[in-house]
């Protein structure tokens, strides 16, 4: 009883942390603390709500009346929805701490509006993955991208803002109307919105079909996954830091939710072609949202197209687990979920981390630019430390969390290659080699991310005077950074968690995935792993060359801490460092076809009597392939039909007569007949 | 399942590695050396060199963080652990219950990380050219790595290192099939060029940009790291030898075995350098763009392996 009003009293604690902060909107301040602590402690409730669920493997459901006849309002939250539950609420406590210092920033500009719509947010996620019932999902979906898409266009006075919301707002209701049909499909054949009556509809296969893939396409939308993914690199960057880390770390996860709930657990995932597809966008999403995220500069905007790229490796996951399902191999089923959901966590936990670090230094820099930040680990170091946790974790640095739910993904897409169906045989090594691609392109891209940002010289004087940030921001850096350690070493522990969270999702028994320090998948013949003692391992062998060194006498020598990088007997000025775009430069030659290069050359030409009047100027921008080959033509091709539909609207009225009389002609001859 | 009891292998392992790592390397100078015609400086210089290095003053750059600093010492911590999970004495892994073959791939990520990171971070250039070189093979050579221990993998119908070497000196996975000899050419390949030998010496491009990250190291970390990277070699060709060439190590523990296996293991190594050498020093180094060229040919070759693997030749 205890855990439904937990949950209730979550809600109404956002609910009230809204009221009070919008009415506090003029106090400024108090409204931050307000709508920061009602956050926090609503958090705390949706944890102690989430974890007995997960203690007992057994949900809970509430329902009431509600004020619309055919649809009662029903709260079911099973294992997999506490699973989601309590991810939402530890990124929320984070992001909460974090913005009592952070939403200062917007005092006199709207705090309280801020805290309001960061409330509502975070209560409509709650209610969207809690939701028992088809109309109350959808509207509560509603909400939450209503209320996301007025925090993306927050700063009113930035065009790009206003304009990313613009399109934010298209492709989410684009995505809306998908996941409606798919809805109403189920509604047609079961006569109710009833979640639990969904389980029991049984499609004709094609009308299967057909659910499945608006849901996938739907939801996809709001995920981001490739070629759906245009708003998201626009939209995400352009909130406040804190919602970034929320949109990113979280509410993309609501749709791969809603992905599992239709095709997993309502559809059963009965037809294998449906994880090949779901893998084969995953694949794409993640070795092309890495491709793009190495080549921005701006640092939001690189941590966004990195969870295009995250987002890729969760339905990689997921994707060989349907395949599992659907081949009655429910080992590799839940395999397969285990690690979509295990990198789902990790994803919420280091994308949070990143984008609450890049909010730090935004906060300090005022500039997304890295080519203007530079040398930031010498003036917050705590951040920098933080910031470096994340990058090593979404790098699948071993032993972090990334690189164990990769771990994972891999031992699926292992065992989904002994399939005996060809088409998954062949197809699951070649994913594989896209992970691997994946992997290595986004070690380059975290290395680019934290070398340039916080390594080297400062390559502004804003950066040459940037100090730490306040406590409460690097409080909600350092519980991320805390939970990729624990996500990473206490893999043996949390495996298992997630794993029940799996086989419940699929209704088999559960799988043994971890036994004392080892996780393995299923048998530990096939592999283990131990991210503890590969912790313990290189903390132990990095005392062995320190010892070396002593011995050596090499201690008495020193160091000096003065000299300047060499720079070919030249005066060394810190603009001779590497730069962002320079670092990514080897990329944009191997990997042409997937970009499109636009370089401009103005100025004088190269005649020697006109060199040294005006300046070169050189610009190269990277663009993505999508906006020329897909987007573009599908924009010319619907203006160019509305261009022949115009032709029907001459602005004669006797036309418009005659176009009445035929219509009428028509359908009285219609039901005549 | 791997135990625990050959913990004490592991930890020999790690320090052969440890030891014999300068060997190796200064054996490939006076190789290259004779190569050349040259007398060259004998195959122990590198100890010197490290030796001397140890006790010599540290220049660190003002811009440098503590990235800078940490990094010797990670790099040559990690190869270590990568040491001790390779099957380099036994045919089992010495500490299997670490980690399979893919932890031991990512495992080297770590290495590269950190190594570009502190180039990054000496505010130098050279060394950021070299960082980003470094990054940029990864991309090219990891996919074909782990295409390779894929197809051997589900060979072995397991990703766990010892097993994978006991099957492959049992001859259950023999080198009659077309899968696996072509699995063993594109690894060769891109062991190759995981050593750093010269076509592939991008990323430390001696004349051309100052040993790239290393450009600023100077004393005891300079010597620390060029150690951590020498022994980055030798732990890179354990990993082939141990997939593709694990015949001599012990299947059965005991004082004797191990020390044959030791012997064994030097020689493998030593020969591989051989072939290195002479590859190395027939080959003006590529540039970076051209690699590509290479790294296609090992990737094809690995595809290729895949599908006579499917077709089960």
């Amino acid at each position: 009883m205890i855990v439904q009003q937990l949950f209730l009293l979550s809600i109404l604690l956002y609910a009230a942390g809204a009221v009070a902060s919008l009415a506090l909107n003029r106090a400024g301040k108090i409204a931050n603390y307000a709508s920061g602590i009602s956050a926090f402690v609503a958090a705390s409730a949706g944890m102690a709500a989430a974890i007995p669920v997960f203690a007992r493997g057994t949900g809970f459901t509430m329902e009431a009346a509600g004020v619309i006849p055919f649809a009662p309002f029903v709260i079911r939250v099973d294992l997999f929805s506490a699973f989601m539950l309590l991810v939402i609420s530890l990124l929320a406590a984070a992001t909460a701490i974090y913005s009592l210092a952070y939403q200062e920033e917007y005092a006199g500009r709207g705090a309280g509006v801020l805290g309001f719509l960061n409330n509502i947010f975070l209560a409509s996620m709650v209610l969207v993955v809690a939701s028992g019932d088809a109309f109350y999902f959808l509207v509560f979906w509603e909400l939450m991208t209503l209320v996301s898409y007025f925090l993306v266009s927050f700063d009113q006075e930035n065009p790009e803002s206003v304009n990313a919301g613009f399109i934010y707002f298209l492709v989410a209701h684009a995505g809306a109307v998908m996941i409606m049909l798919s809805f109403i499909i189920f509604f047609v054949h079961t006569g109710t919105f009833d979640f639990a009556s969904f389980r029991n509809a049984n499609l004709p296969p094609a009308t299967k079909h057909l659910a499945f893939l608006l849901a996938f396409f739907g939801f996809g939308a709001k995920a981001g996954i490739m070629p759906l993914h245009f708003w998201l690199p626009r939209a995400h960057p352009a909130a406040p830091s804190n919602v970034s880390a929320l949109m990113s770390g979280v509410m993309i996860k609501t749709a791969i939710y809603g992905i599992l709930r239709v095709s997993v657990d309502f559809l059963g995932a009965s037809v294998w072609w449906w994880g090949l597809t779901v893998m084969a966008f995953g694949a794409i999403s993640a070795v092309l949202g890495v491709l793009y995220a190495i080549n921005e500069n701006d640092l939001k905007r690189l941590l966004a197209y990195s969870s295009i790229e995250n987002v890729g490796i969760i339905l990689m996951g997921i994707g060989a687990g349907m395949i599992g399902i659907a081949r009655g191999e429910p080992v590799l089923g839940v395999l397969g979920i285990l690690a979509g959901l295990y990198h789902l966590v990790n994803h919420a936990a280091f994308k949070g981390l990143l984008f609450l670090g890049a909010g730090s230094v935004i906060y300090r820099l005022h500039t997304k630019n890295m080519e203007e930040m530079g040398g930031l680990a010498r003036r917050m170091p705590w951040t920098g430390f933080a910031f470096l946790t994340g990058a090593l974790a979404i790098a699948a640095i071993p032993p972090l969390n990334g690189f164990v739910s990769e771990w994972f993904t891999y031992q699926s897409l292992f065992m989904a290659s002994t399939s005996s169906l060809l088409a998954v045989k062949v197809l699951s090594p070649l994913l594989a080699i896209m992970l691997a691609l994946t992997g290595a392109l986004a070690a380059m891209c975290f290395v680019k991310a934290y070398g340039v940002t916080f390594t080297g010289p400062w390559r502004s004087n804003r950066a040459r005077e940037a100090r730490e940030v306040p406590v409460p921001m690097l409080a909600g850096t350092a519980i991320l950074a805390a939970g990729c350690i624990a996500l990473g070493l206490g893999a043996p522990v949390v495996a298992p968690y997630i794993g029940n969270v799996a086989s419940a999702l699929l209704g088999t028994s559960p799988v043994r995935v971890s036994d004392g320090l080892l996780v393995f998948p299923a048998s530990s013949a096939r592999a283990v792993l131990s991210p503890p003692l590969i912790a313990l391992l290189l903390v132990g062998f990095v005392t062995l060359p320190l010892l070396i060194a002593g011995m050596q006498g090499g201690m008495q020598a020193g160091r000096r801490i003065d000299a300047e990088p060499w720079a070919c007997g030249y005066k060394y000025s810190p603009r001779m460092v590497y730069a962002a775009t320079a670092f990514a430069q080897p990329l944009r030659v191997l990997f042409r076809p997937a970009y499109l290069l636009r370089t401009t050359l103005a100025g004088p030409g190269y005649t020697i009597a006109a060199y040294g009047k005006e300046a070169v100027v050189y610009v190269a921008r990277v663009e993505s392939m999508w906006k020329d080959y897909l987007y573009g033509p599908l924009l010319r091709g619907t203006v160019r039909l509305g261009k022949r539909v115009q032709a029907l609207q001459i602005g004669n009225v006797r036309l418009y007569c005659l176009y009445i009389i035929v219509t009428l002609v028509v359908l009285l001859l219609a039901t005549v007949r | 399942m791997p135990g625990n009891e050959l913990l004490p292998i592991g930890l020999v392992q790690a320090l052969l590695v440890l030891l014999v790592a300068p060997l190796f390397t200064g054996f490939s100078r006076t190789l290259r050396a004779k190569l050349h015609s040259r007398k060259g400086p004998g195959i122990f210089q590198n100890y010197r060199d490290i030796f001397k290095l140890i006790k010599r003053q540290e220049v660190v750059p003002a811009q440098a963080s503590w990235v800078f600093r940490f990094t010797p010492y990670m790099v040559m911590a990690t190869t270590l652990l990568i040491a001790m999970v390779i099957p380099i004495l036994t045919l089992q892994s010495p500490l299997g219950m670490a980690g399979d073959l893919i932890a031991v791939v990512y495992l080297f990520t770590v290495v590269r990380f950190f190594f570009a990171l502190a180039g990054l971070d000496s505010g130098s250039g050279f060394a950021g050219i070299g960082a980003s070189r470094e990054m940029a093979l990864a991309v090219l050579v990891e996919p074909t790595i782990i295409l390779v221990l894929f197809v051997v993998a589900l060979l072995a119908g397991t990703t766990d290192l010892g097993t994978i070497s006991q099957k492959v000196a049992a001859g259950e996975i023999s080198y009659f099939s077309p899968a696996v000899w072509l699995a063993m050419a594109s690894f060769a390949v891109a062991t190759f060029i995981e050593t750093g030998k010269l076509p592939f010496d991008l990323a430390e491009a001696e004349q051309e940009i100052q040993e790239g990250p290393l450009t600023e190291y100077s004393g005891r970390s300079l010597a620390l790291l060029k150690w951590g990277l020498y022994m980055k070699q030798v732990v890179v060709i354990a990993l082939f030898l141990a997939v593709f060439f694990p015949f001599g190590s012990a299947a059965v523990v005991s004082t004797s075995s191990l020390l044959v296996s030791t012997a064994v293991f030097l020689l493998k190594v030593a020969g591989f350098y051989v072939i290195a050498a002479l590859l190395e020093n027939s080959m003006a180094r590529f540039l970076l763009f051209k690699a590509p060229a290479v790294t296609w040919v090992a990737f094809g070759i690995a595809l290729l392996s895949f599908v006579f693997y499917l077709a089960n030749v």
